[in-house]
């Protein structure tokens, strides 16, 4: 009899720490409803639900240099200017991807500036299935976070339970101070293309792809 | 001795029945909402304060008569401006500073704000966590609007709940003022800038 009790009294005991358990560690609805995010590198062609994203190129800058309504700005700013050239296609029909933040290594989200104006080449990026478009997405950042940073790219800023590229940014390369090994002093957005070896290196590794 | 602690007890509670019953009626219909609430804390003007998720430190603020920042003034309209210095204080990019100054007895035409950035001009531009940069709030008033040599800034500030209600989100809630700001406000002729 008194066995049984023990028995009862054990189990009722179990149920409560098992219970409790479950309690505190379920998932936030945050976390149920969160973007998912498919992992890359960078040159790598990133594969999300609504399109395929490929970074090839980042470009750090102290300044930015851009037209606005045929006028020349030059863009200051506290930090640095992080460029992140991309390729993009979209997976089956035609669609937009319009947002890109970048996570610093403490998950620090920087989303992309808004102090430049509606350009060609900027957010929001109209892709289309089987045809390649560069794109740019463009940040605001101090210089502690990039070392260990990723980029995320998505189709809109709020998109519950849609993918997310989410592009490691090791291949960047940081001094030991953390800061990235050239900062330009200005960089103009509406320089034509990148160097020849740049482009060069792109294409061997399309073609491997 | 447990007896007449037992009556003693019993004899309060009777006697106090009526008042108690009386605070509670108050209290449920509301009657101490009417006591005269803590005046907001007077914040120093020349430290960097804490509001929520900006921490700002006001620079300077001046009465303008010409177009500054990009913001064209309606003609006979004057401005007033509110150059500060934000930082956000949050893990991610963010616009909601609309409401942090709001200047106290003065009759504004629109109470929102026009925010730029000092930097460029750029209008309500999102500010970037652990970036400090220097912003211009800009008030439109009639031209014959009267402002104080020393006029008080409202700074309005917001809690981080790590839930919210309704979905269990991280977000910023329930604004409160969190105190005043003090600021001699200098009258610019119509050339300066």
């Amino acid at each position: 009899m008194r066995i049984r009790a023990i028995g009862n009294l054990l189990i009722v005991a179990a149920t409560v720490v098992l219970s409790y358990g479950m309690q505190v560690s379920k998932p936030h609805y945050a976390e149920l409803t969160a973007p998912i995010p498919i992992d890359g590198a960078m040159h790598d062609t990133v594969r999300a639900r609504s399109f395929d994203v490929r970074l090839d190129r980042m470009v750090f800058a102290r300044t930015l240099k851009t037209n606005q309504f045929g006028q020349e700005r030059l863009l200051t700013t506290s930090g640095l200017w992080a460029v992140a050239a991309t390729n993009l296609t979209a997976t089956s029909t035609s669609t937009t991807v319009a947002d890109g933040t970048w996570q610093g290594p403490t998950g620090l989200r920087y989303r992309q500036t808004e102090r430049l104006s509606y350009r060609q080449d900027m957010p929001p990026h109209a892709v289309d299935p089987e045809l390649e478009r560069s794109g740019l997405f463009v940040f605001e950042l101090p210089a502690d976070q990039i070392r260990g940073a990723s980029l995320l790219i998505a189709a809109r800023q709020f998109g519950p339970l849609d993918a997310q590229a989410r592009i490691s940014l090791d291949a960047v390369p940081t001094g030991a101070d953390g800061q990235p090994a050239d900062v330009l002093p200005l960089y103009d957005l509406d320089a034509p293309a990148p160097p020849q070896g740049q482009t060069r290196q792109d294409q061997t590794r399309q073609g491997k792809t | 001795m447990f007896k007449t602690a037992r009556s003693k007890f019993q004899t309060w509670i009777t006697a106090g029945a009526g008042t108690i019953a009386a605070l509670l009626v108050a209290g449920l219909m509301g009657a101490f909402g009417a006591l005269p609430a803590h005046a907001p804390p007077q914040l120093p003007p020349d430290a960097a304060i804490d509001a929520g998720r900006w921490r700002v430190q006001p620079a300077r603020a001046y009465v303008s008569r010409a177009k500054l920042y990009g913001v064209a003034l309606k003609p006979g309209q004057k401005a007033l401006v509110l150059e500060a210095d934000l930082t956000n204080r949050t893990a991610q990019s963010d616009k909601a500073y609309f409401n942090v100054f709001k200047p106290d007895g003065i009759d504004l035409p629109d109470s929102t704000p026009m925010i730029a950035l000092a930097r460029d001009s750029t209008l309500t531009p999102e500010l970037h966590p652990g970036m400090t940069e220097r912003m211009a709030y800009v008030w439109p008033l009639a031209g014959n609007a009267a402002v104080p040599a020393n006029l008080s800034f409202g700074v309005t500030a917001e809690i981080f709940k790590p839930r919210d209600n309704l979905y269990g989100t991280p977000g910023w809630f329930n604004s409160y003022r969190l105190g005043t700001v003090t600021m001699p406000v200098a009258d610019l002729p119509e050339s300066g800038s």
